[in-house]
């Protein structure tokens, strides 16, 4: 079976109160990108996984799991 | 003039009128650069689809109506063809939206579009060889001008890059 990144961007960002548009403009990217990400459509580089786990204030281990 | 001159003028003509009719459009929305970029950036996938449909129709046209007379109309085409060639190639290998802020720019560029467009310009490359070699075995069995083959692997090159960016882009947009 093939391996993907899972994440909990939506649910963390539901936690926090954010929308997708005030994410993306956390981080410095369109809400298409977060919207990606999200739906594991788009793998995010190592440099804008980091930025989205401090904008969620938790470590990228815990925002991104791989699925087996 | 030239017929080719009036066909370059006629394919800038219509980049203007598209550019203007686009900025007149959004006139009175004052938006931050954020919301200007995912307005920008959710319209051109809308619109790319719909250009690459445009563009492989006229090509068809193109071919069925060319009497290879090299007619004053006919050279009027292959200049404004050349024109639009050329800016969507400008479209897919820049960030576009040219007449906008550098900071929009950079944003609806992002790490998603960049990824989206590279992809679209794989099939592109794809596309253009497969089209070369569709000529090359054509040639075989028919008489084909060197402008007709460059034409042919450009146009197929450039729309099959364009659909695809648009399939990508509006994927993008689309929530889960």
């Amino acid at each position: 079976m093939p391996e993907r990144l899972a994440n909990k961007l939506k649910e963390r960002r539901g936690e926090l109160g954010l929308t997708q548009a005030e994410l993306a403009e956390r981080v410095g990217v369109t809400r298409k990108t977060v919207n990606t990400v999200e739906n594991g459509v788009f793998t995010p580089s190592a440099m804008l996984a980091i930025k989205l786990a401090q904008a969620l204030e938790l470590s990228v281990e815990q925002l991104f799991w791989i699925e087996r | 003039m030239s017929d080719y001159m009036w066909g370059v003028l006629a394919g800038l003509a219509l980049v203007v009128v598209v550019a203007a009719i686009a900025k007149w459009r959004r006139r009175d929305k004052p938006m931050s650069v954020a919301e200007k970029a995912d307005y920008l950036s959710n319209r051109r996938a809308r619109m790319l689809p719909a250009l690459a449909v445009i563009f492989l129709s006229q090509q068809a046209t193109f071919f069925s109506q060319m009497s290879g007379q090299h007619l004053s109309a006919e050279k009027a085409k292959i200049s404004a063809w050349l024109v639009l060639s050329i800016v969507m190639l400008f479209g897919l290998a820049t960030k576009g939206f040219w007449l906008e802020r550098k900071e929009v720019r950079d944003l609806i560029d992002d790490e998603n579009t960049r990824a989206n467009r590279n992809e679209a310009m794989r099939w592109g490359f794809l596309f253009s060889m497969a089209a070369a070699i569709a000529v090359y075995i054509l040639t075989m069995f028919d008489t084909v001008t060197g402008r007709e083959a460059v034409h042919i692997v450009m146009s197929f090159g450039i729309a099959a890059a364009i659909l695809r960016w648009g399939v990508l882009e509006r994927r993008a947009h689309r929530d889960a």
